[in-house]
C-alpha cells in the first residue's frame, strides 16, 4: 500500500482527542473548588490535593476507602470464582466427555445471547428468597453464572492434544491430577484473559450493585461515585477526584496488559 | 464394571460448581420471570402473588409511559448504532492505513472503554454543564451564548450519543481493525493495478470481507443500544420531561422503586421481544445483502 503520512498525524490527532477527556477529568481533580466554578484554563493555577484529602478522609455519608475495599473484594472473588467454575466446567465438557456435555454447553451459549436486563428483576427475587440482597454475595454468585467463561475456555481446551494428556493417564494421573498438572498449566493464557475481562467487568458494573445493594457502607465504587454525584451535586472537584482514584487501578491493569486485552478482544469478534 | 461407573459419576463433580450456579442464576431465572410476568406481585405489602393472566401485558400496552420510553430507546437506538458502526469503521480504517504508531494509537482510542459508567457519565455531565461546563465555557470564549446540551429536548440524545461513542466506540473499532488486517493485501496490489481507488476498493474489497465482523458488531451494538440505561440515568435521570427515560430505566422504576415486580417482568418480556426482532431482521438483512 502506498505511504500517506497526513494519515498517521490524522489519526494521532484523533487518539489525543480521545484522550483529552482523561486528562481533562484529572487536571480538574487537582484544582481548587473557585477554579473549578469559574474555570480560566484547564490547567489549575493553584495545584491542591484538598479534593483527594477530602474524598479519603473517612465521612459516614461517602465512606470511600470502605467502596474501595468492597471493590476489590466483589471484583476478587468473583475473578476466583469464576475462572475454578469455568475452568473445572470447560475441563469436565471437553477432556472428560461425560454424556450430556455437549448439549449443556450448546445451552450455556444459548443463554449468553439473552439480553441482561431480563434477569434483573427474578434474580432480585431469588436473592431476596436467598437472603443475599445488600450483601457482596449479591453481586458475588450471580456473576459466576455467566457462559463466557466455560464457553471460551472450552473453546481452548478442545484443541489441547489428547496424546499429552495420554501420557499422563499412562504415569497414573488421576482425572483431577491431569487437570492440575497437564490441562490448568496449557490453558494459563486463557486463563488469564478471562480473569482480566472477569475483573473489568465486575469492577465497572453498575446496575448489579445499584439494585441488589441498599446500605451506602456495602456500595462499591460506581454506586458510591453516583452518590458523590447526587449529594455534592455542584462540587465537581470533588466527584472527579473520586473518578480518579477509582479508575486508577484499572489504568493500570490497562496499561500492563493493554496487548492482551485488546488482541483477546478482537479475537472474540473475529470468531463469530 | 461398578466402579467404572462410580468413578464417570464423580466426574461429573467437575462440573457440578459451575452447573449448579447457572440453574441457579441463568435458568431459574428465566422461569421465576415467565411466573412474574403472568401475575400481580407487590414485594413492599408482602401479600402473595395473584394470577392475573395477560393482564400486565395488557397494561403495558396502554401504558402511555411505557409506549414513552420505547420511543427514547427507539431514538437512542437510530442515532447511536449507525453512529458507532460507522466512527468504528472509518477509525478502523484510518488505524488500519498507518504506518507508524498503530498499537500506540489503538490503545488510546480503546482506553475510555475502561471506565465505568459512573464516571464517564459524571465526567461528561461536568462538560454539559451549562453554567460551568467546558463546553459552554469554551462556547463563551468563541463568542456564543451556552447550549444548555441535557436539559433541551433536541440536544440531549446528541449530547448522549457523543458520550457513548467517546466511551464504547473503542471496542468496535478495535474488532474492525483486527478484521481489517485478516483481509489478503494482494486483493488490494490487484485492485490498484487495475486502478481502483482507494474508496472504491473500501466498497468492494473491504467491506464485503469484513461482513461477517460487521453483522457482529451490528448485533451486539444493537442490543446493547436497546438496554441502555446508565448514560441517561446518571447524566439526567430520565429528563428532560421524561425524553431519555428508557425502557430499561422505566423497569427499573417500576420493580424496584414501586416493587412492581409483575408489571416490571412483563415489560422486561416485551423489550426482549423487540430486541429479538431486530436482531432477526438485521441478520436477513444482512444475508440478503450478502447475496
Amino acid at each position: 500500500m502506498k505511504q500517506r503520512p497526513y494519515i498517521n498525524w490524522l489519526m494521532w490527532f484523533t487518539a489525543a482527542s480521545f484522550l483529552a477527556p482523561l486528562l481533562v477529568m484529572v487536571l480538574i481533580s487537582f484544582k481548587p473548588e473557585v477554579e473549578v466554578l469559574n474555570p480560566e484554563s484547564v490547567f489549575p493555577q493553584n495545584w491542591t490535593l484538598a479534593n483527594f484529602k477530602h474524598v479519603l478522609g473517612w465521612s459516614e455519608e461517602a465512606p470511600f476507602l470502605q467502596w474501595m475495599l468492597n471493590s476489590l473484594f466483589i471484583s476478587t472473588t468473583v475473578t476466583l470464582l469464576v475462572l475454578v467454575f469455568s475452568s473445572t466446567a470447560a475441563y469436565g465438557i471437553t477432556r472428560l466427555d461425560l454424556p450430556g456435555g455437549g448439549r449443556f454447553l450448546a445451552l450455556v451459549v444459548i443463554t449468553m445471547m439473552l439480553p441482561a436486563q431480563l434477569f434483573l428483576v427474578p434474580v432480585y427475587l431469588i436473592l431476596n428468597w436467598m437472603g443475599f440482597l445488600d450483601t457482596p454475595w449479591a453481586l458475588i454468585f450471580p456473576a459466576t453464572a455467566g457462559g463466557f467463561g466455560v464457553f471460551m475456555l472450552s473453546q481452548f481446551m478442545k484443541a489441547i492434544p489428547k496424546s499429552i494428556e495420554e501420557a499422563a493417564r499412562m504415569d497414573g494421573c488421576s482425572s483431577f491430577g491431569v487437570f492440575i498438572h497437564v490441562v490448568l498449566p496449557l490453558s494459563t493464557p486463557a486463563m488469564a484473559t478471562l480473569g482480566v475481562f472477569t475483573f473489568i467487568g465486575s469492577w465497572n458494573d453498575f446496575i448489579g450493585p445499584l439494585i441488589f445493594l441498599d446500605s451506602v457502607r456495602n456500595y462499591t465504587l460506581p454506586v458510591g461515585i453516583s452518590l458523590y454525584q447526587t449529594s455534592y451535586y455542584t462540587e465537581y472537584g470533588l466527584t472527579l477526584a473520586t473518578s480518579v482514584l477509582s479508575t486508577a487501578p484499572l489504568v493500570l491493569v490497562f496499561a500492563v496488559f493493554q496487548r492482551q486485552i485488546i488482541d483477546s478482544l478482537a479475537a472474540t469478534g473475529g470468531k463469530e | 464394571m461398578s466402579s467404572q461407573r462410580l468413578k464417570k459419576l464423580s466426574q461429573y463433580g467437575f462440573l457440578a460448581p459451575y452447573a449448579l450456579a447457572f440453574f441457579t442464576f441463568i435458568v431459574l431465572p428465566l422461569f421465576v420471570a415467565l411466573f412474574l410476568a403472568f401475575v400481580d406481585y407487590d414485594l413492599a405489602t408482602q401479600s402473595p402473588p395473584r394470577f392475573v393472566g395477560f393482564d400486565n401485558f395488557h397494561e403495558a400496552f396502554q401504558d402511555q409511559y411505557f409506549w414513552m420510553s420505547v420511543k427514547a430507546t427507539l431514538v437512542f437506538v437510530v442515532l447511536g448504532v449507525p453512529s458507532t458502526i460507522v466512527l468504528a469503521l472509518a477509525l478502523a480504517v484510518g488505524m488500519h492505513a498507518m504506518s507508524r504508531g498503530r498499537n500506540f494509537v489503538r490503545a488510546l482510542i480503546f482506553l475510555p472503554g475502561m471506565l465505568n459508567v459512573a464516571v464517564a457519565a459524571i465526567l461528561w455531565q461536568w462538560f454539559y454543564n451549562s453554567e460551568f461546563g467546558l463546553f459552554a465555557h469554551l462556547l463563551g470564549e468563541m463568542g456564543f451564548e451556552p447550549l444548555p446540551f441535557l436539559s433541551d429536548k433536541h440536544l440531549v440524545w446528541p449530547a448522549i450519543v457523543v458520550m457513548t461513542l467517546w466511551w464504547t466506540v473503542g471496542s468496535s473499532a478495535v474488532i474492525f481493525l483486527a478484521a481489517l488486517q485478516q483481509v489478503p493485501p494482494q486483493l488490494y496490489e490487484a485492485a490498484s493495478i487495475d486502478g481502483a481507488s482507494a474508496w472504491r476498493q473500501f466498497w468492494s474489497i473491504s467491506l464485503p470481507m469484513i461482513q461477517p465482523v460487521l453483522l457482529f458488531i451490528l448485533v451486539v451494538n444493537t442490543i446493547g443500544a436497546f438496554q441502555i440505561f446508565g448514560q441517561p440515568y446518571l447524566m439526567t435521570r430520565g429528563g428532560p420531561e421524561l425524553a431519555t427515560r428508557g425502557v430499561v430505566q422505566y423497569i427499573y422504576e417500576t420493580a424496584f422503586n414501586n416493587y412492581r415486580l409483575g408489571y416490571g417482568a412483563a415489560m422486561s418480556w416485551l423489550l426482549f421481544l423487540i430486541i429479538a426482532v431486530f436482531g432477526f431482521l438485521q441478520y436477513y438483512a444482512l444475508r440478503k445483502m450478502q447475496r
